[in-house]
């Protein structure tokens, strides 16, 4: 789990890639065709007006829904995640805009939550959990990312937003093998917590990992991550390199763009 | 927010230096506080009964064999409130579930004529299937209840309300409304009222195990973290990927289980089924679940805090009668200690930690 993955896959190939990706809720469409591709070591970030469709994508690639059409390549190789569960297996993680943590677990068990490491013997056949081990595992998580907590033994609920905001962001760092997809990481936090969290997912990339990152802050994207797929009505009209982006650039984009600019 | 340095030295520091110590856990935790109460009624009884009677050994037996099958249904609906759900139809469950062993005990102890005499002819085999019987019923009404809870996608204060009126209604419809009695003495002799080594009776006994292994398995056990953080946030549980659902089946499922098993204590030691009786048994065991230091609204259980709460109208009933009080006062005592019990808890959850 704390293997460097970067020496896996070339960095030329993505790591995560979609194509074509439609999705309907009812009359709704919200996505009509949206392809991009996230890149090993880089921060993807995936931006658009509301309703342009990025959580509806962001969700797809992370098995919360399914998608109607199109084709979801992980390493090149199309693969099928029907749940949150297969997504896992895959290396998939996400971090939801509202955190979707247990507050009144606490902050190894939240680590673990689904996952609990078992003791080794009779126990095992029990469902007995390792507590000490998922301890360590999550104080290992946590330092390696620069995130601190006051305690691993208290709820949740007892830390500010931003603990809680690095928590989510450490657990997904260490249970990702391929990629981590986060949906407005920062919204809720203060500067000073933004900051930290900003720092754990450039920790998070530079394992190896892709990341992607839906967010509204434009200008901090553009200085931040490393491309940019922008969203509009459903699918993906451009992605591109952020170096050398003008802000007025991607706003023209992201609020004119025809789909079959994409 | 105390600490953002993102130093690994400084981190390793904060995260060792601050557990909160055992003893003061142990200390401010509810169930210590319940303990502390328990303990004060019962030196206070002991002080104001007649010679002390109230500490007397067949006292605490009596207390005992009282409180067993209220600690049993409250551990159950423990797992029930920390996973966020309720069941208002135990009382029901324990009555029907009583009443199909009790028949099944009949029908299968001998020939009407004998059985009327209570004269069983067949009475182990009858007793088995009986308390098979019990505990069958038990479970398959909780596993229903949970059921409709997952299907209908109702909360299951409401499923089981009605189930409370269609549990305790089948139970008047099987018994025509007359309680099934004469039932075998050797239920009562050699389980219901009996005891090991002359003093500690069989029903407590069972009660203080199934609660050592629900403890274990609510606080070691794979299963209590995911009960609580089902209680927590439920849509945390489904994002994390556990089986809501199912997990929803076997909270239910254990807790009807206890009920059957209720049930057939009950008949143990009355030698007839209660059917008009039970109907407060659903809110005795959510109060002494809340008052035990559980959250209402999940999330937070213990299991050890139900137990020692479950105690307490017993002790009331018994000392309040000792002193020739009506013992009907119980019902206004232990109603006062819940209001008190939730009012801390209100009071612990709005402070910072």
């Amino acid at each position: 789990m704390e293997t460097d993955l970067s020496g896996l896959h070339p960095p030329d190939q993505p790591v995560i890639e979609t194509r074509g990706i439609t999705k309907s809720f009812g009359h709704v469409e919200a996505l009509r065709g949206a392809s991009l591709r996230a890149y090993p070591g880089e921060v993807l970030a995936l931006i658009g007006d509301n309703g342009a469709g990025k959580t509806t994508l962001a969700n797809i690639i992370a098995g919360v829904h399914a998608s109607d059409e199109g084709e979801l390549l992980l390493r090149g190789i199309s693969v099928d995640v029907a749940s949150v569960r297969q997504a896992r297996e895959l290396g998939i993680e996400i971090v939801y805009q509202d955190l979707a943590q247990a507050p009144d677990l606490t902050v190894s068990q939240n680590f673990f939550f689904g996952r609990e490491l078992l003791v080794k013997g009779i126990g095992r056949f029990l469902g007995k959990v390792d507590e000490r081990a998922m301890r360590e595992r999550t104080k290992e998580a946590m330092t390696l990312l620069g995130a601190q907590v006051p305690s691993l033994t208290v709820p949740v609920s007892a830390l500010s937003g931003g603990q809680r905001q690095a928590i989510a962001v450490a657990r997904a760092v260490m249970w990702a093998k391929a990629a981590i997809i986060m949906d407005e990481p920062t919204a809720a936090l203060g500067a000073k917590q933004t900051a930290m969290v900003y720092d754990a997912v450039r920790a998070a990339a530079d394992r190896g990992l892709a990341v992607i990152l839906v967010s509204h802050d434009i200008p901090k994207m553009i200085e931040f991550a490393d491309q940019m797929a922008i969203m509009r009505h459903g699918s993906v009209v451009a992605q591109m390199p952020t170096a050398g982006l003008e802000l007025v650039d991607v706003l023209t984009t992201m609020l004119t763009a025809q789909k079959d600019a994409a | 927010m105390t600490a953002t340095k993102p130093s690994p030295q400084a981190s390793a520091t904060t995260f060792s230096s601050s557990e909160p110590a055992l003893v003061k856990r142990i200390i401010t935790s509810t169930a210590f506080m319940i303990a502390v109460v328990v303990l004060v009624l019962i030196l206070l009884f002991g002080a104001l009964s007649p010679n002390a009677v109230f500490l007397g050994p067949a006292n605490f037996r009596n207390l005992a064999l009282d409180s067993a099958q209220l600690i049993l249904l409250a551990v159950g609906m423990t797992f029930l409130v920390g996973a966020g759900e309720l069941d208002l139809s135990i009382g029901a469950n324990v009555i029907l579930s009583s009443v199909v062993a009790a028949k099944v005990i009949t029908l299968l102890g001998g020939t009407p004529e004998e059985v009327l005499a209570g004269n069983y002819s067949n009475v182990g085999v009858a007793i088995f299937f009986g308390l098979l019987a019990a505990v069958a019923t038990g479970t398959v009404f909780g596993i229903v209840n949970a059921t409709l809870v997952n299907l209908l996608r109702v909360n299951s204060f409401i499923v089981t309300l009605a189930m409370m009126s269609v549990g305790s209604g089948i139970a008047y419809i099987v018994t025509g409304g007359v309680n099934v009695s004469a039932l075998p003495r050797d239920l009562q002799k050699n389980f219901g009222s009996a005891d090991f080594f002359g003093i500690i009776p069989v029903p407590a006994v069972i009660a203080v195990l199934l609660g050592i292994v629900a403890w274990f398995a609510m606080t070691k056990l794979r299963f209590g973290t995911h009960t609580l953080g089902m209680g927590s946030s439920i849509r945390a549980a489904q994002r994390a990927g556990i089986k809501v659902k199912t997990q929803r089946v076997k909270l239910f499922g254990i807790m009807g289980l206890i009920a059957g098993l209720v049930g057939f204590i009950d008949i143990s030691r009355f030698l007839t089924t209660n059917i008009q009786g039970h109907q407060g048994d659903a809110l005795a065991a959510i109060a002494a679940v809340v008052i035990g230091g559980t959250s209402l609204f999940g999330g937070r259980a213990s299991v050890l805090g139900s137990i020692i709460a479950a105690i307490i109208p017993a002790i009331l009933i018994n000392g309040l009668v000792i002193m020739r009080v009506g013992s009907f006062y119980q019902l206004v005592v232990t109603g006062l200690i819940l209001l008190v019990a939730v009012g801390i808890d209100q009071r612990r959850r709005t402070q910072p930690s």
